[in-house]
């Protein structure tokens, strides 16, 4: 039981992040590999702003929204004016200047030792600690998440943004900024990532940065190619299909030294098979220019 | 001061690495045009080959390492055939092209390490010669890397530049569609590259192995590297290639002797995105007319 509860609560984390960055990827139609670093962020200032600042866990959660959302300012601005492999290759090099620096700043962020011991969520004077309150909590904040973006996913901003993706000359001729539009899109997918870092920091109660590299930023990405980029169903079929996969993988009986590449192995076997066959993933719209 | 001249000394032998790094994915990137991760596997294959072959098989060093970047050339050329080229004949876009080749990268490293474990492989055992020139240190494999890195670089610099078959493959990178109109053979220039490219990649991945050992995650690594040099030193120019890597190398090792090799990432992202931001078509790119782009 304990076990179903666990996978219930990571596909909340990950759909939040999913869903975040099926903003950028699936409406902005820009392959971005860093969504694990304000995932880290997010998870690293949760961390700090309640241990070394007392902060208790909802106030800590906004001022992190708010932190992310200026570093995802500071890595958009200069980030958002590439397309294309451009955008691919300089995402891929905030991801590794976020994680060398998330790495090397022991004074900060204790490095590679970890910050273990993080105090689990108190809202109202209720402390979440078992699993099923957690389960809760998670998608009380999915739901929330998902509400908003499904919001902006048909607001005017996101069909703006759809217009970019599929012709960006002539929807910058119809008045919609892409300067602008995707920054927002960018920031916003960051902000959606910090909730989800903070939520698993607390979650795990140790995080190093060894959580938060380029690989996680491939998984993630991977996630939503799997599933299906710009809808609101995609990143739900992905994400259940890439947690539950590995699960069904150790229900096979292999050994664990085995099963962790093998799992690897499939991710990229389906990569490989979804370009062939299903460009826009399980339950896609969009394909991948 | 001596501090000083020996990390240079170091830079400029890991400068012949980067650069020949640099060469096997500028062949791909320029001549295809779309971003090669699979590179990083290629990598890898190599020196694992040569792994099977010295070390478990017994077979002679040299044999196996003829042997060992022969499987490499195949094995890129293998991708190209089953992936790429299917996908490029329903005219992918490069942005399925990056997945597909990810996907590749991701498959190729954990079946190797499934096979080999993912710990790191030894190549050769003992301990290197060194030499000292004045104060300064080198061991043999050392002067291994940059003899056979430089000649390597070098010397394919001199094939290429009076060789119709290469400006073949340069024109593919600006108008695929009209090589194939002026009877230019497109298959072969695409088997082609996909080959050197391996084998540039192979060569760096042994004079790497050799010296500190191969485990499977190092590919990536070294396609970065790659990636940088060519995109920093410029896309369209051979010698933006090896300048890129030149530069990275010797800026690589300033950063170690004035910080710590920790930061090596950080440098060598930084220069890449602020020269993307200030000179997007590279160092040593000459600037193109607007309507040339």
């Amino acid at each position: 039981m304990n076990y179903i509860l666990h996978l219930l609560i990571m596909i909340g984390i990950y759909m939040i992040l999913s869903y975040g960055l099926n903003l950028v990827v699936g409406f902005g139609g820009l392959l971005s590999l860093c969504h694990a670093v304000f995932y880290g962020i997010g998870a690293y200032a949760c961390t700090l702003l309640m241990m070394k600042c007392g902060l208790p866990f909802l106030p800590a959660i906004l001022l992190t929204i708010l932190i992310t959302g200026i570093c995802a300012l500071i890595v958009g601005f200069p980030a958002l004016r590439f397309r294309g492999d451009s955008f691919v290759i300089v995402t891929l090099g905030f991801q590794m200047i976020v994680f060398t620096v998330l790495y090397n700043w022991v004074d900060l962020t204790r490095g590679p030792y970890g910050i273990p011991g993080i105090p689990r969520p108190v809202i109202a004077g209720y402390e979440f600690t078992t699993l099923p309150e957690y389960l809760i909590i998670v998608w009380t904040f999915l739901i929330l998440i998902a509400v908003v973006l499904f919001i902006i996913y048909k607001s005017p901003f996101g069909l703006a943004l759809k217009a970019l993706r599929d012709n960006e000359m002539a929807a910058e001729g119809l008045g919609k900024s892409p300067v602008h539009l995707f920054l927002y899109a960018f920031v916003i997918s960051g902000m959606t990532a910090s909730v989800a870092g903070g939520l698993y920091a607390t979650y795990v109660t140790y995080i190093d940065p060894t959580s938060f590299t380029l690989d996680e930023s491939i998984f993630l990405l991977t996630v939503l190619l799997v599933g299906g980029t710009g809808n609101r169903i995609g990143p739900f079929v992905g994400t259940v299909f890439m947690i539950l996969l590995p699960e069904a993988l150790r229900f096979l009986g292999m050994p664990d030294a085995v099963a962790a590449n093998a799992r690897q192995m499939i991710y990229g076997l389906t990569l490989i098979l979804l370009m062939f066959f299903r460009p826009q993933g399980i339950a896609g719209k969009y394909m991948v220019r | 001061m001596t501090l000083l001249l020996q990390l240079i000394l170091n830079g400029i032998v890991n400068a012949a690495i980067y650069s020949l790094l640099a060469v096997g994915f500028g062949l791909v990137y320029r001549s295809l045009r779309f971003f090669y991760i699979a590179f990083g596997a290629v990598y890898i294959v190599a020196s694992y080959a040569v792994f099977a072959l010295a070390n478990m098989a017994g077979l002679p060093l040299l044999v196996s390492i003829i042997l060992g970047l022969l499987i490499g050339a195949i094995s890129g050329v293998v991708m190209d055939k089953s992936v790429y080229l299917p996908l490029e004949k329903r005219s992918a876009s490069t942005g399925v092209l990056f997945i597909a080749s990810l996907g590749i990268y991701i498959l190729v490293v954990n079946l190797v390490a499934l096979f080999f474990g993912n710990e790191v492989k030894i190549l050769s055992m003992g301990i290197e010669p060194s030499f000292s020139i004045g104060t300064l240190v080198v061991t043999r494999m050392q002067v291994v890397q940059f003899f056979v890195g430089w000649i390597v670089v070098i010397g394919f610099w001199f094939i290429i530049r009076k060789n119709n078959l290469m400006k073949g493959i340069w024109a593919m990178g600006e108008t695929p569609d009209l090589v194939v109109v002026l009877g230019l053979p497109y298959k072969f220039m695409r088997m082609l590259v996909f080959a050197l490219s391996s084998v540039f990649a192979g060569i760096a991945s042994l004079l790497t192995a050799l010296d500190v050992g191969i485990d499977p995650h190092v590919g990536m690594h070294a396609l970065l590297t790659g990636a940088v040099a060519v995109l920093v030193g410029g896309v369209d120019v051979y010698r933006g290639w090896i300048g890129g890597a030149v530069l990275l190398a010797v800026l690589q090792s300033i950063a170690v002797w004035q910080f710590s090799a920790r930061w090596n990432d950080l440098i060598t992202f930084g220069i890449l995105i602020i020269t993307l931001l200030f000179r997007p078509q590279g160092l040593f790119s000459p600037k193109r007319r607007r309507e040339e782009r």
